[in-house]
């Protein structure tokens, strides 16, 4: 039997067939360990413990205390009720808004400036929330604002909608719908894009109905990219905050306070570590909540149509 | 002993103190005459370098010139002392300094030698150990030891717990609420004779008159110089939800008629927040709006600036910090700065007890020995009579009694007599390591109230006490739980 050489050696453990792939993936598990399971295991632990980091005291173990008392807080049931409002009524109208515009710039591919009429859609979706929040508070503003300046203009009285509390979430809605809906357009043409050209000559040929095409052949299709988009639209609109932060601190009152920010004024304003890592925890739980529903329902109708 | 030098020879103390002694006396003759003679002998630090990093309040011109000096104190430290001393700054707004400065000081860094804190975030600050006790150092540093213009100088920006000796803070700047008045308007032809022929009464026209107005009367020329179609109103106001925005002006007019927010003694706030005097005062301040132009509801410091300096507003209820942006060079000789209105009490007497302003420096506990020497030095420059002058005449608030009591101070800036009127009529709210926890409740509360979501003020101030009674017994700071009627109270 001939000597195997080292190099010969280390080639053969590399060629194993399981060795090179795991290598490979160290370092993103690496990464993901370090910046990910070790921090959400730390929140998990911290959320036995009452610790609040101004009050000078070793953190004290509280078994569930923490989730009681949030469980209790009515205010907590609250935010989270105005939340899901949020999320359900926001990634509604993107959803919708995103696919009819998605579907005009998909049957416009000829269209003179399209290409800059995209670029300025998606403006919105690429500035930092902090500064949408700061100059559509600016828009909105009864005394400076141009859009009451532009009420005026044309003979209504103004209206402080971010300081009346029956027009302040619906102001707050409408910023989330202008800076998000650009995202729905953008995963509606990636969808489009999925489809078929052969389907989409046969459907013409056929002589299908607009509603037939957009349902049997575009929808079929782009189903899942858009069920993506609303997946991920639905979990970063749940965690909202400093796009309303910077317009309304969650007033007046309580009228724009979502979880996230409740969960922000707690952790970061009040130093209350163990209440909010406990907030964090349920609210990670309901965004898994989240993500599974969506998988189940998307796997559900494929199963359904096998 | 013997100290083994690296080529092995040995080499005795003795030695090795008198190479020392004539190394340092052939530096003291090559060291420049006139430093030398103004330099303090055996300054630990002299020749070193050192880099200093100050935290402060974005946009607050006190906070920017208590940067904007430090070169001064550069130059001073290095004559005097003989180090230089270069300073680099961070900021933040108020409602977020807090924060940055309370996740730096967590990691025991010492990022920010030294912090220009909120008055009332001394308990805070000092409850985890994160800033400097100062009982010692004042002990040993006489000049520290500066005599205030009013107790409260040093009840709200150096002492924590309330009631204690106990000093944490060396107070930045003074500041108290001051009532910015267009004179222009108040002076206009038949303004004074309308406005006693509607209500039967003189017009305030002097500092003095302001001084005897009623928040009553003080409400009838607010709603006289409430002037739509002229594009002004008569008042501007504080109701924002940010940081403490409301809560100031509201708890100013709740204890100058009697009410109060806590007893600091026993923690307990069920049945002293939620009196009846203080649901009145809740119901009298949401009134004011009918006489504020339209959105004022959401105005803060900043935009009340805005309204009075765009000539939108009459008067305005400001802080007197911000007086060089309230009075621009357009607004020059048309403002007059008085005090805010006073509050009738029951033997027909005006009372005004307003909440304080202001910040203390503060001193980070992790600073090592260089940084903390630095920053003592700092703060024995910052109370010279100099420096405070200086700082005075560039429009900081100097709170010493000294400088406030120097002839013509009154004169230096257009709100410095208000200013120091309103000092010994101004106090501080809570300094609890709460503080912020208690502050978001209240500020909750109270616009839900003043933007109309709930409509029962006496509901609101219930809803408050519940909560802060609940915060500070959780905290072990009140002895007493929430009564059982908060039981799921909501706003």
């Amino acid at each position: 039997m001939p000597a195997l050489s080292p190099a010969g050696g280390v080639a053969r453990f590399l060629g194993r067939r399981t060795v090179l792939p795991g290598l490979l993936l160290v370092p993103v598990l690496a990464f993901f360990i370090v910046w990910n399971t070790i921090p959400t295991l730390w929140l998990l632990g911290l959320s036995f413990y009452r610790f609040s980091l101004t009050s000078g005291r070793a953190p004290i173990y509280a078994g569930l205390l923490n989730f009681q008392n949030i469980l209790n807080d009515s205010g907590v049931w609250l935010d989270l009720s105005r939340t899901l409002l949020f999320v359900v009524s926001g990634v509604g109208i993107q959803t919708v808004l995103g696919m009819l515009l998605g579907l005009l710039f998909w049957n416009s591919q000829r269209l003179p400036g399209r290409r800059v009429a995209l670029t300025m859609l998606f403006a919105p979706m690429v500035l930092t929330p902090v500064a949408s929040g700061t100059f559509w508070r600016l828009i909105y503003d009864p005394t400076f604002g141009v859009l009451n300046a532009m009420l005026r203009g044309v003979g209504f009285s103004g209206a402080n909608f971010l300081g009346d509390s029956s027009t302040a979430f619906a102001a707050v809605l409408v910023v989330d719908v202008w800076m998000w809906t650009p995202f729905m357009v953008l995963m509606t043409l990636a969808a489009l894009a999925s489809v078929p050209k052969a389907e989409l000559e046969a459907a013409e040929i056929d002589q299908l109905t607009w509603m037939q095409r957009l349902r049997l052949v575009l929808l079929h299709h782009g189903k899942y990219i858009l069920m993506l988009g609303i997946l991920l639209r639905t979990i970063d609109s749940f965690k909202t905050m400093d796009l309303i932060y910077n317009m309304t601190f969650g007033g007046p009152g309580t009228t724009t306070q979502l979880v996230a920010i409740t969960l922000y004024r707690r952790a970061f304003e009040a130093f209350n570590m163990g209440w909010s890592s406990a907030l964090a925890v349920i609210l990670l739980l309901i965004s898994i909540a989240f993500t599974a529903t969506f998988i189940f329902v998307l796997h559900w109708r494929e199963k359904a149509e096998a | 002993m013997t100290i083994q030098p690296p080529n092995g020879a040995g080499m005795n103390r003795r030695t090795l103190l008198t190479g020392a002694a004539a190394v340092t006396a052939a530096a003291g003759l090559t060291f420049p005459r006139h430093v030398f003679s103004q330099t303090e002998k055996g300054h630990p630090l002299a020749g070193k370098s050192i880099r200093m990093a100050i935290l402060g309040i974005a946009g607050w011109l006190p906070s920017k010139l208590g940067v904007d000096m430090s070169p001064d104190f550069a130059k001073y430290a290095k004559a005097r002392y003989g180090y230089d001393v270069s300073f680099s700054f961070a900021d933040a707004p108020f409602g977020q300094l807090f924060q940055k400065a309370a996740t730096s000081l967590a990691t025991r860094s010492a990022e920010y030698n030294i912090i220009i804190s909120d008055s009332q975030w001394l308990g805070a600050l000092a409850t985890p150990k994160w800033i400097v006790p100062l009982n010692d150092i004042i002990a040993k540093n006489k000049e520290l030891d500066v005599e205030w213009y009013a107790p409260v100088v040093r009840q709200a920006y150096q002492t924590f717990p309330d009631g204690t000796a106990n000093r944490y803070g060396f107070p930045q700047e003074g500041d108290t609420f001051a009532l910015f008045i267009r004179k222009d308007l108040l002076d206009a032809p038949g303004e004074a004779e309308a406005f006693k022929a509607r209500y039967n009464m003189e017009m305030p026209k002097t500092w003095e008159d302001f001084e005897q107005l009623s928040i009553e009367d003080y409400t009838k020329l607010a709603e006289f110089f409430t002037r739509p179609d002229k594009g002004y109103h008569g008042a501007a106001m504080q109701y924002s939800r940010e940081y403490d925005f409301i809560s100031c002006p509201l708890l100013s007019f709740m204890r100058s008629q009697g009410g109060d927010v806590w007893d600091p003694k026993t923690g307990q706030v069920q049945g002293i927040i939620d009196s009846d005097s203080n649901t009145r005062a809740m119901t009298q301040y949401k009134a004011m709006l009918k006489h504020q132009p339209p959105g004022a509801i959401n105005y803060g410091i900043a935009e009340v600036i805005d309204v009075f300096t765009q000539g939108k507003a009459f008067s305005a209820w400001q802080w007197a910090a911000v007086g060089k942006a309230m009075i621009p060079a357009s607004m020059q000789g048309k403002v007059m700065v008085v005090p805010p209105p006073g509050f009738k009490q029951a033997d027909g007497t005006l009372k005004r007890d307003y909440i304080i302003g202001g910040q203390p420096w503060v001193l980070n506990a992790f600073n090592d020995d260089a940084h903390a020497r630095v920053a003592l030095d700092f703060m024995k420059w910052w109370y010279l009579p100099e420096t405070q002058m200086e700082f005075a005449k560039r429009g900081g608030n100097p709170c010493d009694k000294a400088t406030l009591s120097t002839a013509g101070f009154d004169e230096l800036q257009p709100w410095y007599r208000t200013y120091k009127y309103m000092l010994p009529r101004s106090s501080d709210f809570w300094h609890d390591a709460k503080y912020s926890e208690m502050l978001a409740v209240q500020q909750e509360a109270f616009t839900a109230y003043a933007t109309g979501q709930i409509n029962d003020p006496a509901h609101a101030l219930a809803y408050v006490a519940c909560k802060q009674q609940d915060i500070l017994f959780d905290s072990g700071t009140a002895s007493k739980q929430p009564s059982g009627a908060c039981s799921g109270i909501r706003l």
